[in-house]
């Protein structure tokens, strides 16, 4: 398969993106993005750090590859 | 909070009906209340106890298949860091996390939603007739594909499954593995099973009966955990004690296990009908006798 730069930078974005909001959802205690009192969304803080592994390991596979012979 | 009894009953009945085709959740509102046990689905503590059980049922899936989980992590891993597909394995765990991340997202973003149905006995007997109707779907469509196959081949096969043309996981497009994944996503409905929609979603993709079950037992495996371990904190004060809620996990994973190995042995050779009868029948009851 070949790779598609374009793709893989965007991929790489919503990883930070996606690495920020989980950083947000660490440290800060929230009740406007989600439900209930304010707390450390845990639950929120692991999905997007799973997320954020997704997205890099997504722009890895998307990125152009030198060819080995 | 829910008596101890109570909260084995459901271990054992989440045991059976987790990997068998006719979803536990479903199981787990309707049948309380068809044989008249008095407890409230809505109280804070209904969903982290199922939640806790999961997490036995999906340590009896990874027991079950510890040899493919082992090769399916390495593979995951060699395949993330070199941003490309080897081999079997590694093709194998891209392939779960493809077909896992649909469920995961829209589960997360719709779990508030999806809690209230929990509640509703009524609307898990009609899902629970929906997911017999998949199931009969699905088993329609392969008896269809195997008479046109049977038609076309000059072989003469002592079962049905002995065809070549149907597959094991290996011979899955990731593409596929997408599609079933979408498909898993309907079982956060009570009263539609994971297994049973993906198995369905596996035999329509042409998988062998036996490995249908083996790609929704492997697909169910990473969603059952999370939801257990992202849900067990919210049990705080409804929280059983802790001898109760691991003998209930451990009794739903024991009991799982032997389901699985059951229903695995049962697909060499059977067929989802009687599935589709039973959850078709279970939810007509659930409509009929729950007011």
């Amino acid at each position: 398969m070949r790779g598609s730069r374009p793709l893989a930078i965007a991929l790489l974005a919503l990883a930070v993106i996606f690495a920020l909001a989980a950083i947000f959802y660490f440290t800060q205690k929230t009740s406007f993005l989600a439900s209930g009192r304010p707390a450390i969304h845990w639950k929120h803080a692991i999905v997007f750090t799973v997320l954020t592994l997704l997205a890099v390991v997504a722009a890895n596979f998307a990125r152009p590859k030198s060819i080995n012979v | 909070m829910l008596g101890a009894g109570l909260i084995l009953f459901l271990a054992a009945l989440q045991g059976v009906t987790e990997l068998f085709p006719v979803s536990s959740l479903g199981h787990a509102v309707v049948v309380p209340r068809l044989i008249g046990l008095n407890f409230n689905e809505t109280s804070p503590a209904f969903v982290p106890v199922l939640a806790l059980l999961h997490i036995g049922t999906a340590a009896a899936l990874l027991f079950l298949y510890r040899r493919d989980w082992v090769r399916i992590i390495r593979g995951f891993i060699r395949a993330a860091v070199r941003g490309r597909i080897d081999d079997p394995d590694q093709r194998l765990a891209i392939m779960l996390v493809v077909g896992t991340i649909p469920t995961g997202i829209i589960g997360f973003l719709l779990q508030d939603p999806l809690k209230s149905l929990f509640g509703d006995p009524r609307a898990a007997s009609v899902f629970l007739i929906v997911n017999g109707g998949i199931l009969f779907a699905a088993e329609m469509f392969r008896r269809r594909d195997e008479r046109r196959r049977a038609v076309a081949s000059t072989q003469v096969l002592a079962h049905e499954e002995d065809d070549p043309g149907y597959q094991g996981i290996d011979g899955l497009s990731l593409r596929t593995a997408l599609i079933v994944g979408f498909f898993q996503v309907g079982a956060l409905l009570p009263g539609i099973s994971r297994s049973g929609i993906t198995m369905a979603a596996g035999l329509v993709a042409g998988l062998r009966h036996e490995e249908a079950a083996r790609f929704a037992f492997l697909l169910a495996t990473p969603i059952i955990l999370a939801a257990g371990l992202l849900e067990v904190p919210n049990l705080g004060a409804d929280a059983p004690t802790l001898g109760v809620g691991i003998g209930a996990a451990a009794l739903a994973g024991v009991v799982a296990y032997a389901s699985a190995r059951f229903l695995l042995r049962y697909l060499r050779l059977g067929r989802l009908d009687p599935f589709a009868y039973y959850c078709a029948a279970l939810g007509a009851a659930g409509l009929v006798f729950i007011h």
